[in-house]
């Protein structure tokens, strides 16, 4: 009897336990301060929370249909998993934010924030959040939902924030004030017409300071298509990600950079001995999904090499910037790049490897890569190859010969004389 | 002089020397200016397009694990890679699987219902059409498809 009693208690704290695990534990925030779209900064998206395996599912992203659908990270939860392709593929055919959140309601301890520069954006489900309205005339509404569906309507400025403590964080019970704090702090950013990049960012940054749900994670530019990927993500399963709020990296003011850990190794510059800025986790992902208005997105194909495609974006950039975009201004750059042994691995490039998209500041470089794990493109000799093969051994064999018969010189001409 | 050479000696000496380095020098710069290789075809590059939620990299990934990553070579109709050979049109089919079993990182879900691989003999470049479908997937643990 006491026994069975014993089991049931044991049994009701383990579903508690998993209930609570299920709905809290997380940040997921969107950002839209350009309802038309036409900023490319202008609508963002981002999660990060003191728990594990927050992996990219925990911030979904749409490259071509822009959207974005944030959850908890809770691994390989079932129904949260279940919840959220519903919404991906209501939001794939065609849904709105609200439609596509609203879906949440139908798992139990679920919460899925969808959002789009155009959608507006919903969360529905479990959840805590304030709504944030920017009116035009920069009236700030912040109004707090619990539950249910909480819609920023399509169209209108603002942003939404989900904020609750997991438990095991050590500044459990801040959520409440923080996420208040958050909202009011990203309402002022939005009117004041800052880039939901940046506020994004700002907001990771109080979060991960002030309520330690700081692990990522991620986050999305929802109109340009860019994620930090698994910049802050775990690792592996059950660890937790990069904690938003710690030094992630130094660069220094000629591009040199190292990544933490071993970037506390170093205090300048090894190549010129310049001074090295530390980059904040929070300020690498608002660098990473910020576009700039005068980058040059350059696509790389036909080498995997590691470090093409960086130094490419480099080269393409300083050459766009110098003499715009042309063909073969851009193809002589990356040849005298290649010849310099700047970009190792590949063959010369002609004007017709280069695709140039002015109107969209993209450039394509096709690459043929170098076979044999060769490093530099073959010499433009105006004899063949086989024939300098054959004559070079010749010579080569002439030569040892020569040596031979200088080493044994007395002994064969005696042999020769005797004869 | 502890050692008695004698001058002609040393000529022949330096002209073999002579011999020896420019036939060296030779046969580097024919290797430099060839341009052919007898080991085939390296994947020189993947190209990966329609993808939309799966990210890149994955798929990247997916590619790199059948085969199809840098270090590997064609010849005529084999894919040569580091651990094995295989025949090329099998690797593609196993490419095709590789891609379709590509899962959003951190959970099992599989939304990509068709791949299609092509493999370019000539320059080895890998250009793969993917086709990704929320509507029908199957989550295990849950009945029927989300």
């Amino acid at each position: 009897m006491k026994k069975s009693k014993l089991v049931g208690i044991l049994l009701f704290l383990m579903t508690v336990s998993m209930l609570v695990h299920t709905s809290a534990a997380t940040m997921n925030v969107v950002v839209i301060t350009d309802p038309t779209g036409q900023d490319p900064n202008g609508a963002a998206a981002g999660s990060q929370s003191w728990a594990e395996n927050m992996f990219q599912s925990t911030f979904i992203l749409s490259k071509d249909k822009h959207f974005c659908v944030l959850s908890g990270g809770e691994g390989n939860e079932t129904p949260r998993l279940a919840a959220v392709m519903e919404a991906v593929n209501n939001l794939e055919n065609g849904g709105t934010a609200e439609s596509a959140a609203t879906l949440a309601n139908g798992f139990s301890g679920i919460r899925v924030m969808t959002g789009g520069p155009t959608i507006g954006a919903a969360v529905g489900g479990y959840f805590l959040a304030y709504v944030v309205i920017v009116s035009d005339n920069g009236t700030i509404t912040i109004t707090p939902y619990s539950g249910g569906i909480a819609v920023l309507p399509p169209g209108t400025k603002g942003a939404i924030i989900h904020l609750r403590n997991t438990p095991g964080n050590p500044q459990y019970g801040t959520a409440d004030a923080v996420r208040l704090q958050t909202a009011e702090m990203m309402g002022q950013m939005i009117r004041d017409g800052y880039p939901a990049t940046d506020v994004v960012a700002a907001a990771f940054k109080n979060v991960a300071i002030n309520a330690g749900e700081k692990h990522g994670g991620g986050a999305v530019n929802l109109v340009s298509g860019i994620t930090t990927g698994d910049m802050f993500t775990p690792t592996e399963l059950n660890t937790t990600g990069f904690p938003m709020d710690q030094p992630y990296s130094k660069v220094s003011d000629n591009g040199w950079s190292v990544a933490y850990p071993e970037a506390a190794n170093y205090q300048t510059s090894p190549i010129d001995g310049s001074n090295l800025t530390t980059v904040y986790a929070y300020q690498a992902l608002d660098n990473a999904i910020t576009v700039n208005a005068n980058t040059t997105s350059v696509a790389v194909y036909g080498t995997d090499a590691p470090g093409v495609a960086d130094t490419t974006q480099e080269i393409v950039q300083a050459s766009v910037d110098k003499h715009g975009f042309s063909g073969t201004q851009i193809a002589k750059d990356i040849n005298s790049a290649i010849s310099s042994g700047l970009l190792v691995g590949v063959n010369n490039v002609e004007a017709s490897d280069i695709n140039v998209n002015a109107n969209q500041k993209a450039v394509g470089v096709y690459f043929k890569a170098l076979p044999d794990n060769r490093t530099s493109p073959p010499w433009n000799l105006p004899i063949s190859a086989s024939i300098l093969n054959l004559l070079g051994n010749m010579q080569t064999a002439i030569g040892l010969i020569l040596v031979i018969l200088v080493l044994f010189r007395s002994t064969l001409i005696s042999s020769f004389l005797k004869k | 002089m502890f050692i008695k050479v004698r001058r002609d000696t040393l000529i022949i000496l330096l002209l073999a020397f002579l011999l020896i380095f420019s036939g060296r020098v030779m046969t580097y710069m024919s290797y430099a200016s060839s341009t052919t290789s007898d080991q085939g075809v390296a994947i020189s590059g993947v190209i990966i397009k329609g993808n939309d939620v799966v990210p890149l990299d994955s798929i990247r990934n997916s590619l790199a694990n059948v085969g199809f990553r840098s270090g590997s070579y064609i010849q005529g109709d084999t894919l040569v890679t580091s651990k094995r050979q295989v025949p090329l049109n099998e690797a593609i089919a196993n490419a095709k699987t590789a891609v379709t079993e590509t899962t959003i990182p951190g959970t099992q879900l599989t939304p990509i219902v068709a791949a299609d691989v092509e493999v370019d003999n000539s320059t080895g470049i890998v250009t793969v059409n993917v086709i990704e479908d929320f509507s029908s997937i199957h989550i295990n643990g849950l009945n029927g498809t989300y």
